[in-house]
């Protein structure tokens, strides 16, 4: 009997051994394996992409980034590029400003309206607007014939208005949010003291912005010079980096050049992105007074409040005739030319198909993307170890990274073994995962730093292991963090295309790249019916979501584009 | 906390529903590019004849070209279905596809057939200018009769020709080219047509509707959809000119490594029936077996001579002259 006794001892010593090991050593254990996710999904995809661009058939050259600099075309690329980029960023952000300003300061009739009018974009693929611009104004279009306008839309201008439209929302939700956030006292008491409206904005209103709108900036700058579906539509013979790089990736299996491209693209974004993080250091307000309070809207001074509304209808009527274009695009044999009405278009099998597999990728992507975003959120603020820092930048660089770059780095780093991803749905919903992983760890990030770390400690000095604490404080706690990041994933998964196009395989097609195919190759009527059906489900499933939530008591808000 | 569960639990339903909707009997993954209508004919076919389900995404002969080479030697599909000459004869030299003694091909010429059954030739298409009728009224414009009209002037950013990088159809039309003025007159002859051109589009079929909609009046562009556009009521006119045109082939071949080698090798078998080479000519491509075709009829077309082994063997050559001559300076 005593023998069996000290036999027996041991091994339950270790069993709880063990059981305290992982009980007190499990959030670096979760830092780790989050870390090594990050590593293997985000970083390895970028390295491999910077390695095959310097990598020729005889060991490392530069050979390809000469070529880069020398030929004209791949110069001129850039420029382009970069000055969409920067016109794009500067239009969007004053048009954005504008809107929200009006809709959180305007008068009340007009908030909502506009709200409705300014989100749209936000749930149609980007590329909406190519389509809706050739519908009016090609060469054929319904404007160009009936006014006899003579802009020919191919080229640059093209490219920067459907691009400006496609990325108005962004800018004004992530203005807005931060308008929002910001007490109205401090404008009001300016106004008591007699301040004009004008020097308002100027001296209080926008300083106190600046975070909001720098990011706002940031966000719009990338999503622009990476978003090459309506620079591929309209561009004709301009070129710009992205549709060129994916032309050389997926029409030319030129990998080395497609590269050098991919890595030049990237450039301005990470110096962007460390410029916003340096700037923001330091620069974080806090508005006094705690919660914002609801204000009595005040009269906007009518030299404000005409040019301010001149320049968010302007926009708002250009998003509505899209939308109304692509509508009637898709129940019209071919809009303008035989006006009959049919239903061709929207019984189209394919794309039926092709939405049904965006639903289910976008799903994947969503949960995905909640859980790890979520668990990161906790360990950043939580987690006492090394490098805390570095995980917490680069799980919000993800934002930064260009989806063409990421596409091509995880063709190149998960098409051979041991990670062999290409041809399923894990490598489709993997790379939106780590895109769009920024809103759900800033949300949980933001979560976690209202709730005191003293409900933690006094569960644990009750007597709860970390698991028991974790399921039954932290999580309820993080719950809307985590139903933010769901919804914002899902949104931009399922009309994201930059990064999936090089990643979709035969009888898995997408409903994003189905229209941008359609739309590339002249089927308007398909590609706007499959839009307009990807922005009804989309809405569909935002209701539910809505609804659900709801239901079950939790508030949530999302903090879409960020 | 029931809240939240009865949450959980209808996440879950939805999720489990959702996954769980697809599956079909027998399917095979394929790179497929010809236009995605007769795609989705040629998968119907198949489907009915066979009862194999066909998994396909549209691309271009070139941008399946790229696919296949970046992919070598794991490739995600099953087969081929629908390429162009330069990756058929590539995948038999580099053994990326299997040979397969088909019963269904006997007798067939070895245009469609390749005597060692690498691979097989579903049908033979070719390129023809398309002018958009109503706006050719408008200025008085009449189809060319000869390519070397194309030069002229009044032409200017009014052409659309695909890319022959992506296009297998505009890879056929510079050979064809090249072929009729020889090499060195055919790139000057490139370089003329190239300050008449708007743009070159990604897809061998795309000129057909960008000028069916009347967004340029003249296009240089695969006759695949050409018939079915002017069904639809474009208002199209095509022609080929007199010096004639160049034609390639749609190949078919079987991938090493797949899983599903008896439903491929019954795929192939019905390409080389009697009734798929009807229905290919139905849609205006020239087949394996005589069959009417509906877009030319009984004329026999005009071509240039061809030797397609040789172009194919060119074809990385004649991309890097085409990329540096086109691709130096933005127009």
């Amino acid at each position: 009997m005593a023998r069996a006794e000290t036999l027996i001892a041991p091994q339950t010593n270790l069993v709880e051994r063990i059981k305290n090991f992982i009980n007190a050593e499990l959030i670096n254990i979760l830092a780790a394996i989050l870390f090594l996710l990050l590593a293997v999904f985000l970083l390895y995809p970028i390295f491999a992409v910077l390695i095959k661009s310097i990598k020729g058939p005889q060991g490392f050259t530069l050979s390809y980034y000469i070529k880069f600099f020398i030929k004209g075309y791949y110069f001129r690329s850039l420029l382009n590029t970069l000055t969409l980029g920067f016109i794009n960023t500067a239009v969007c952000l004053v048009v954005g400003f504008c809107m929200a300003y009006l809709t959180t300061r305007g008068p009340l009739a007009l908030r909502k309206p506009f709200k409705i009018i300014s989100m749209m974009p936000l749930i149609a693929p980007p590329y909406l607007f190519a389509i809706s611009l050739i519908i009016l104004f090609g060469h054929n279009g319904i404007m160009t014939k009936a006014f006899g306008i003579k802009w020919s839309l191919y080229g640059f201008t093209g490219v920067v208005v459907a691009q400006t439209l496609a990325f108005i929302p962004l800018a004004y939700l992530m203005i807005e949010n931060t308008l929002k956030s910001l007490n109205p006292n401090l404008e009001e008491s300016a106004y008591d003291l007699g301040a004009s409206e004008v020097r308002i904005i100027r001296t209080i209103t926008i300083p106190l912005l600046a975070p909001g709108i720098l990011k706002a900036g940031l966000l719009v700058f990338v999503m622009t010079i990476a978003e090459f579906g309506n620079a591929a539509i309209l561009g004709g013979r301009t070129p710009f980096l992205a549709p060129d790089t994916y032309m050389m990736i997926i029409g030319e299996a030129d990998f080395e050049m497609g590269s050098v491209l991919s890595v030049v693209l990237i450039i301005p974004c990470i110096i962007i992105f460390f410029l916003h993080n340096y700037m923001l250091t330091g620069k974080k307000f806090t508005t006094i007074g705690g919660k914002p309070v609801a204000s009595e809207p005040r009269k906007i001074t009518p030299f404000v409040q005409i040019p301010f509304l001149l320049i968010s209808c302007t926009a708002g009527l250009a998003i509505i005739i899209s939308f109304a274009m692509v509508l009637a695009a898709s129940f019209t044999k071919i809009l303008g030319i035989n006006n009959q009405i049919v239903l061709t278009h929207i019984k189209n099998f394919n794309s039926n198909l092709a939405i049904l597999n965006s639903i289910k990728v976008s799903l994947v992507a969503a949960l995905i993307g909640a859980i790890i975003g979520t668990l990161l959120a906790y360990v950043i603020v939580r987690g006492k170890f090394f490098g805390r820092s570095f995980i917490e930048m680069i799980s919000l660089s993800g934002f930064a990274l260009p989806g063409t770059v990421i596409g091509i780095g995880y063709l190149l780093a998960f098409n051979n073994p041991p990670i062999k991803l290409t041809g399923g749905i894990m490598i489709l919903a993997l790379n939106c995962v780590f895109r769009f992983l920024a809103v759900g760890v800033e949300a949980g990030i933001s979560k976690l730093h209202q709730i005191n770390i003293e409900i933690e400690e006094a569960s644990s000095d009750l007597g709860a292991n970390f698991m028991t604490t974790f399921y039954r404080i932290v999580l309820p706690l993080m719950f809307p963090a985590f139903i933010a990041g769901f919804i914002y994933t899902f949104m931009t998964t399922i009309v994201s295309l930059s990064a999936v196009v090089f990643l979709v395989s035969p009888g898995f097609e997408l409903a994003a790249v189905r229209i941008f195919d359609a739309a590339v190759y002249g089927e308007i009527g398909i590609a706007s019916a499959t839009t307009m059906k990807l922005v009804v489900i989309v809405i569909i499933c935002m209701v539910i979501l809505n609804y659900i939530t709801k239901k079950t008591g939790f508030d949530i808000s999302p903090k879409k584009g960020v | 906390m029931k809240g939240r569960f009865a949450l959980v639990v209808l996440v879950s339903i939805l999720f489990t529903a959702i996954m769980m909707s697809d599956g079909y009997a027998q399917t095979v993954r394929v790179y497929m590019g010809l236009s995605p209508e007769n795609n989705v004919k040629v998968v119907d076919f198949v489907k009915a004849k066979t009862g194999i389900q066909i998994l396909q995404t549209f691309q271009s002969f070139g941008e399946i070209e790229a696919k296949v080479k970046s992919e070598a030697p794991n490739f995600n599909a099953d087969m081929v279905t629908g390429c162009g000459s330069p990756l058929a004869f590539m995948s038999k030299k580099n053994k990326w596809a299997v040979p397969y003694d088909s019963p269904a091909w006997k007798g067939i010429s070895s245009e469609f057939a390749d005597p060692d059954r690498y691979w097989f030739n579903m049908s033979n298409f070719t390129f023809v200018l398309v002018g958009n009728k109503d706006k050719f009224k408008e200025k008085g414009y009449t189809l060319p009769k000869s390519w070397k009209e194309l030069l002229d002037p009044k032409w200017k950013d009014q052409i659309v020709m695909p890319n022959p990088l992506s296009s297998g159809t505009a890879n056929m039309m510079r050979y064809t080219f090249l072929a009729l003025y020889g090499e060195e007159e055919g790139w000057k002859f490139m370089e003329a047509l190239d300050k008449n051109i708007h743009h070159y589009t990604r897809s061998g079929n795309a000129p057909t509707d960008l000028v069916g909609r009347g967004e340029f009046l003249l296009g240089i562009t695969s006759h695949e959809n050409v018939k079915k556009r002017m069904d639809e009521g474009y208002p199209l006119i095509w022609s080929i000119p007199d010096e004639g045109t160049g034609y390639d082939g749609t190949f078919a071949f079987i991938f090493p490594g797949t899983k599903m080698m008896d439903a491929c090798k019954k795929v192939i078998d019905a390409f080389g029936t009697q009734e798929f080479s009807k229905m290919m000519a139905e849609l205006g491509y020239v087949t394996p077996r005589p069959a009417p075709n509906a877009l030319f009829g009984d004329k026999s077309l005009k071509y240039v001579k061809l030797d397609l082994g040789w172009a194919a063997d060119n074809r990385p050559k004649w991309n890097d002259i085409w990329k540096e001559k086109f691709r130096t300076e933005a127009k």
